[in-house]
């Protein structure tokens, strides 16, 4: 993994979590335990998102880390 | 200061579960993320476990009426599903993908992992910086 890629990757993240409000732990745990329809899209939205994006990552790559 | 001791406490336990989880290895992330290839769904099951475990304290607390160690609840307000939250997600679920990270793992390991954690959590700072900044204006 290069550095160019964490700075990437990690940039995103932030600006996603800022914008959306929440992550893994904020919408994935703390809302869905709420019953916060909110954070079960949100978790959803982001499952979906990651799982197609790997997917993309290793087919232009051949890996997947 | 009980606060401060309480919220340190939750911490630790929060970063304990993650190291013992395997959750701190980006790999362990990605292989889960990779479902029509290498698919570790270890992630589903700390996932399940902790909404689990968050859904039946909540009960509990709730019905108390006050947290244990505050005298109000401070819970999110928002209720609308807008653009904001949905393309908030999937870009965080992009860079997720992209490197295995996400805020809470990235932050414990810089406990014991050297290099990629640190570039990681500063580059996710400088992102909500730059959304917060732009979102200003």
């Amino acid at each position: 993994m290069t550095t160019a890629l964490l700075v990437v990757g990690g940039l995103i993240v932030g600006i996603g979590v800022a914008m959306g409000g929440g992550c893994t732990s904020g919408h994935g745990i703390c809302g869905m335990s709420r019953f916060s329809l909110r954070s079960i899209t949100a978790t959803m939205a982001f499952l979906i998102s990651g799982i197609v994006t790997v997917y993309f990552v290793k087919l232009f790559l051949g890996a997947s880390a | 200061m009980k606060i401060i001791m309480i919220a340190l406490m939750a911490g630790v336990i929060f970063g304990v579960g993650l190291a013992l989880s395997g959750m701190v290895d980006p790999n362990k992330v990605i292989n889960f993320l990779d479902v029509t290839g290498h698919w570790d769904p270890s992630l589903m099951f700390v996932l399940g476990g902790g909404v689990i475990t968050t859904t039946l304290a909540y009960q509990f607390i709730f019905a108390q009426g006050k947290p244990l160690f505050d005298d109000d609840f401070h819970l999110p307000t928002l209720l609308k599903i807008d653009a904001k939250l949905l393309l908030g997600a999937v870009l965080f679920g992009i860079g997720w993908g992209l490197i295995g990270y996400c805020p809470g793992p990235a932050v414990a390991s810089l406990g014991f992992r050297p290099g990629e954690p640190l570039i990681v959590v500063v580059s996710m700072l400088a992102g909500m910086l730059l959304y917060r900044t732009v979102a200003k204006t």
